[in-house]
This record gives C-alpha cells, structure tokens and sequence, in this order.
C-alpha cells in the first residue's frame, strides 16, 4: 500500500494492518528457528537441507518484502517492477555455481 | 499543520501504472533493487569459491557461532518489527509512539552492530583471518558490507528521527526509511542462510 493510502485508512483497517504486522513477526521468529533446526540436525541429506534452508530463506525474504515493505499493496507494475528483476541473479547464481563444481568435479 | 497529511492523496494523482506510490518512493525501490545485486554478486562469488573448494574450512579455523548470529537475526526481524509499527504510527499521526518506535529501532540497529563486533573479535581471535582464506575473505567482506548498511541505516533512522520529532518529516519519510531498513533484514536473511548456515 502507498503511503498516500495509508493516511486515509479507516481504523478498523489499521486494527487490521497492525495485526497483520504482529503475525508477520511471529511467523518471521518461527521459520527462523526452523532454519536453526535444519541446519543442526545430523542426518538430513545435504542436498535436502541445502533446498530446505533456499526454501525457507525465500519465504521470509517474501514475508518481509510483501508485508514489511508493503508490496503486497501495491500495484502489480511497480510489484513486477521490483520483485522480475530479482529473479536473474538467482538464475545466474544457480547456473554459474553449478557450472564451477562441474568443472571441479572433472 | 497536520505533517502526517503532508501529502494528502489530492495534491499527487495517482498514475495509472505506478498507482499513489510517489517518486520518492519509486526511487528508493530502483536503488533498493541496484543494492540486492551487490549482495547477489558477493553471495554467488562465495558459492562458486566454495564449489571449488575441496575443503571450504580451513585446518585450525574455527566454526561460526550459528546460536549466537541466530539471536542477531531475530533482533534485526524485531527492529523491522518495530520500524513497521513506527510508520504504522506516523501514517496514524501517533506522533510520540511512531518516534519512540523509531528509536527502538535504531537501537536494535546499534545492538546488531555490537553483535557483529564481537563476532568478528572472537573468530579473529581464533584464527578466521581476513585473506588467509576464500572462506575467511568471503566471509569478512559479506558481512561487512552488510553490516555498513545497517551502519548507514541507524544513521538514516536518526536522522528522520530528528527530522521527525522537529516536525520536518512526515509518515512518507518515513516509510521510505523503512524500506531501506527491511531491506537490510531482507538481505540479512539471504546472508545468514548462505553464510553461516549452509552445509
């Protein structure tokens, strides 16, 4: 949401909002003691903890940028406009680090 | 005047694409979006390094303390917490709570820095070693350039603060801090996955 909109919310959307902050940070806490969870439990296959910790690292980042930074009340251009750009580096990062322990595996 | 209507939705038209969000705010995000690809290089150096390397830890250099940049990490999601609040307040034009939140967020800010102080101290102490190292560089430069983000992000939190409380910034000014401050915990979370918690 803008910040123009914001001054305009009724209270009980704010209510709402404020709510919705809390629950964020709850949620924030309890995936990062997951993290800790998967990270110090033995056992667990590296390439299933490796695609554990990407996964719950994505979903924070998202609870943060969608709700903390509000892009979830945005439009879907300026939405797009942010989030269409992030996706490269992780395409490169994927393939580039997949390409050196390639070659090093020869 | 009532600084949190500063900018009332009347005096800036909402544009068809971008909606009410106004310049500033649009700036922010582009360099928000520059600043992602920085970390997102150093993060991918440090991943093709360790893909490299036969043995990513050095002999006789020590582990990272997970529990304790853990317990760092949560404090830098309680301060994005808090800042979320103090622009929830200023949107409200709960003056007073908005500043105190503000301060409560530069000091969980400040707390991180302590935090990573002593990190850095204890491994330098025990042998993890700037340039000794791909891993010990990757580590010390990642965490450093974030760690002077949030530098820079408790002096930007201050400097609206004080701006704020004079009555010379407004709930804009400060959602556009909080953009920039969520993103060092947007970030942070990104380094603490691939840094310290990846086997």
């Amino acid at each position: 949401m803008s910040d123009l909109a914001a001054t305009t919310e009724q209270g009980p959307r704010r209510a709402a909002r404020r709510t919705q902050h809390v629950i964020v940070f709850v949620v924030l806490g309890v995936l990062t003691l997951v993290e800790l969870g998967v990270a110090r439990t033995s056992g667990i296959a590296k390439p299933a903890v490796v695609t554990a910790l990407v996964a719950l690292a994505v979903s924070k980042a998202a609870l943060i940028a969608l709700f903390y930074m509000h892009l979830r009340f945005e439009t879907r251009i300026l939405r797009l406009t942010v989030l269409a750009p992030l996706v490269a580096p992780a395409i490169y990062g994927l393939v580039l680090i997949a390409e050196s322990a390639a070659r090093a595996a020869r | 005047m009532n600084v949190t209507h500063a900018h009332a939705p009347a005096s800036w038209p909402p544009d068809a694409q971008y909606g009410a969000a106004t310049p500033g705010k649009i700036g922010m995000w582009i360099f928000l979006v520059s600043d992602a690809f920085s970390f997102g290089g150093l993060l991918i150096a440090q991943g093709i390094l360790r893909s490299r390397s036969p043995e990513w830890v050095q002999p006789g250099e020590p582990a990272l303390g997970i529990p304790f940049t853990a317990a760092l990490t949560f404090l830098l999601i309680s301060s994005s917490f808090t800042n979320v609040m103090a622009w929830a307040a200023a949107a409200e034009g709960r003056r007073r709570a908005a500043a105190v939140l503000l301060a409560v967020t530069a000091l969980g800010g400040l707390l991180f820095l302590v935090g990573q102080y002593v990190e850095w101290t204890t491994l330098l102490r025990e042998g993890l070693v700037f340039g000794r190292s791909p891993r010990a560089s990757t580590f010390f430069v990642t965490t450093g350039f974030h760690g002077l983000h949030v530098l820079v992000g408790v002096a930007y939190i201050l400097t609206v603060l004080g701006q704020y409380v004079r009555g010379r910034a407004t709930a804009h000014h400060v959602e556009l801090l909080g953009l920039y401050w969520c993103f060092v915990d947007f970030v942070w979370i990104f380094v603490f996955s691939f840094v310290y918690l990846m086997p």
